[in-house]
């Protein structure tokens, strides 16, 4: 008696419910310890003797007596990771059982042991964490779909602002086709030296008009974050063609340095263009005042250590050593940065222009889009020469700098240098 | 004899095939000065009886050009007509070509019956 009473007492203080079924039995219940009434909230002594179907929902039951029999048939331990039991007072609990064929040398029985472990707490601590990790997500994929629309907005704010000068530039190549049209409708005599010429304007203009106009619409298409692999002259040959009315009309002239080796940069063309014209828009309008209106745009590779002994290595935290790097600068002549609005310049809605030339969200939306793309935007007045300097810094690779958007995916196969 | 015109204007092409039009019907001799710059040069070298200038130019714009002819006592008698793309058509109907001062403005794509009619009202007889 006394060694039955020790045991108990033990089965009973045990951290773990246990219970034991006896398989010769109809798997009736014969020991279903402390623990196990407070997981399940029934009793022992109305438990004993009855079985999974008297106590539980038939299809609890069912899944009891499956795992049981798979236990008696497998003749060996059996992990349960998560099973749920809806319970009277609890509700529903999730337990962690291990089941154990055990036989009874002194009576010759064929039990099967459950030990369970209340996890119920840690997955509802999961489930929650669960729910918030979504509810933060969702919000993230929200600010990344307003900024993108802002973006969007952004941008089609420059078209408007673009498009007086865009249709000057499109009407020139018309005038010139309209007047190869007159020069034929007055009739031609064979051999008349001018029609290969002029034809020859016509096929030239009709390619500078449908230029222009593709790059238009180019720019203007919405899209989500889609970068591919392309020279920065490239982009900055489309970017002058768009503003070319703004640069001619104002007199700038335009220096362009940016080496053929250059390694490819991985962007979304349409938005970095929108980044490029804002500078250079900024860049004309601050020089406004200048005798001889100059715009530099340069670009070169550096490795990171580099850049590092240059410019500080605070800045480039989002690189990896040994990196490479391209920098692009934009240089004007024109009237430089207010130190007072040095700090501002990113923020929304600043703006030193008159109403109606911007709303101050250019540069904003630009230093987003460079931060897309994983690079840094830098705006700084020239050292040695009067003007600003506007400096960009973009990975060469697509895995380089941060990431992020999860739309990743959908981007082409990193491109390995090296 | 035909009339003297100076085309000042930096689209290439735009001045090669306007020159081929208006040469053509033999009424007209056309000098291309593609360099705004040098636009006041070539008027006193090439003394037009009437000048076409672009309005939206690299270097001078077509302002600066008109200012400039302004300040020339003889440059100033010149009769101007202003071509360009910033006026829509629409604006400037057949009838009432639009007037900025004593310059003429004319949009481009040129309507080239209609510039043939400015000049040939613009030129005083000989």
């Amino acid at each position: 008696m006394e060694k039955v009473s020790i045991v108990e007492s033990v089965l009973d203080n045990l951290p773990v419910a246990l219970v034991a079924k006896d398989a010769t039995d109809g798997f009736r219940f014969v020991l279903w310890n402390k623990k196990q009434e407070e997981v399940t909230t029934i009793r022992a002594t109305k438990a004993i003797g009855r079985d999974d179907y008297d106590l539980f929902s038939e299809e609890s039951a069912d899944y009891f007596r499956s795992v049981d029999k798979a236990v008696i048939k497998g003749g060996r331990l059996l992990k349960v990771p998560e099973e749920i039991i809806e319970t009277k007072h609890r509700g529903e609990v999730h337990l962690r059982t291990i089941k154990i064929p055990v036989l009874d040398e002194v009576t010759g029985r064929q039990l099967v042991v459950g030990i369970s472990e209340d996890i119920t707490e840690q997955v509802r601590s999961r489930e929650q964490l669960e729910r918030l990790n979504k509810t933060l997500s969702e919000a993230n994929r929200e600010l990344q779909e307003t900024q993108m629309l802002l973006i969007q907005a952004e941008k089609l704010e420059s078209v408007g602002r673009l498009a007086a000068g865009v249709a000057h530039e499109v009407k020139n190549p018309l005038a010139l086709i309209k007047l190869g049209v007159d020069y034929f409708d007055a009739g031609i005599e064979a051999g008349d030296p001018n029609v290969p010429k002029i034809l020859a304007q016509m096929r030239d203009a009709v390619a500078r008009a449908d230029r222009i106009v593709r790059g238009l619409v180019d720019f203007s298409s919405q899209s989500s974050l889609n970068r591919e692999p392309i020279h920065l002259r490239t982009v900055m040959e489309e970017v002058l063609l768009l503003v070319k009315h703004e640069l001619t009309r104002s007199s700038t002239k335009v220096v362009v340095n940016i080496p053929d080796d250059l390694p490819l940069a991985f962007l979304d063309i349409g938005k970095f263009e929108q980044v490029l014209i804002n500078l250079v828009i900024n860049a004309v309008h601050a020089m406004s005042e200048a005798a001889k209106p100059t715009l530099e745009i340069r670009a070169k590779v550096e490795t990171l250590e580099q850049v590092v002994k240059n410019q500080g290595a605070r800045k480039f935290e989002v690189f990896r050593e040994g990196d490479k790097v391209l920098i692009l600068e934009i240089l004007d002549n024109g009237t430089g940065i207010q130190s007072a609005d040095s700090g501002r310049l990113f923020d929304p809605f600043f703006t030193t222009k008159a109403t109606g030339l911007g709303t101050g969200l250019g540069l904003s939306v630009a230093r987003r889009i460079v931060e897309l793309h994983g690079g840094e935007i830098t705006i700084r007045n020239r050292s040695s020469k009067r003007g600003a300097v506007a400096q960009l810094i973009l990975p060469t690779r697509l895995e380089t700098g941060k990431i992020y958007l999860r739309s990743e995916a959908a981007m082409p196969s990193p491109h390995q240098t090296d | 004899m035909a009339h003297k015109i100076l085309l000042v204007d930096d689209e290439v092409g735009f001045t090669e095939l306007l020159k081929m039009n208006l040469e053509r019907t033999g009424a007209y001799e056309v000098m291309i000065e593609n360099d705004s710059t040098l636009a006041i040069a070539a008027a006193r070298s090439f003394k037009p009886d009437a000048i076409l200038l672009d309005i939206v130019m690299p270097g001078m714009d077509g302002g600066d050009v008109q200012a400039q002819l302004e300040k020339d006592p003889f440059l100033r008698k010149i009769p101007v007509i202003m071509l360009t793309a910033l006026v829509d058509s629409s604006e400037v109907s057949e009838g009432a070509v639009a007037q900025s001062g004593s310059v003429i403005v004319l949009p481009k794509p040129v309507d080239l019956p209609l510039l043939k009619r400015v000049l040939v009202e613009s030129i005083p007889a000989a």
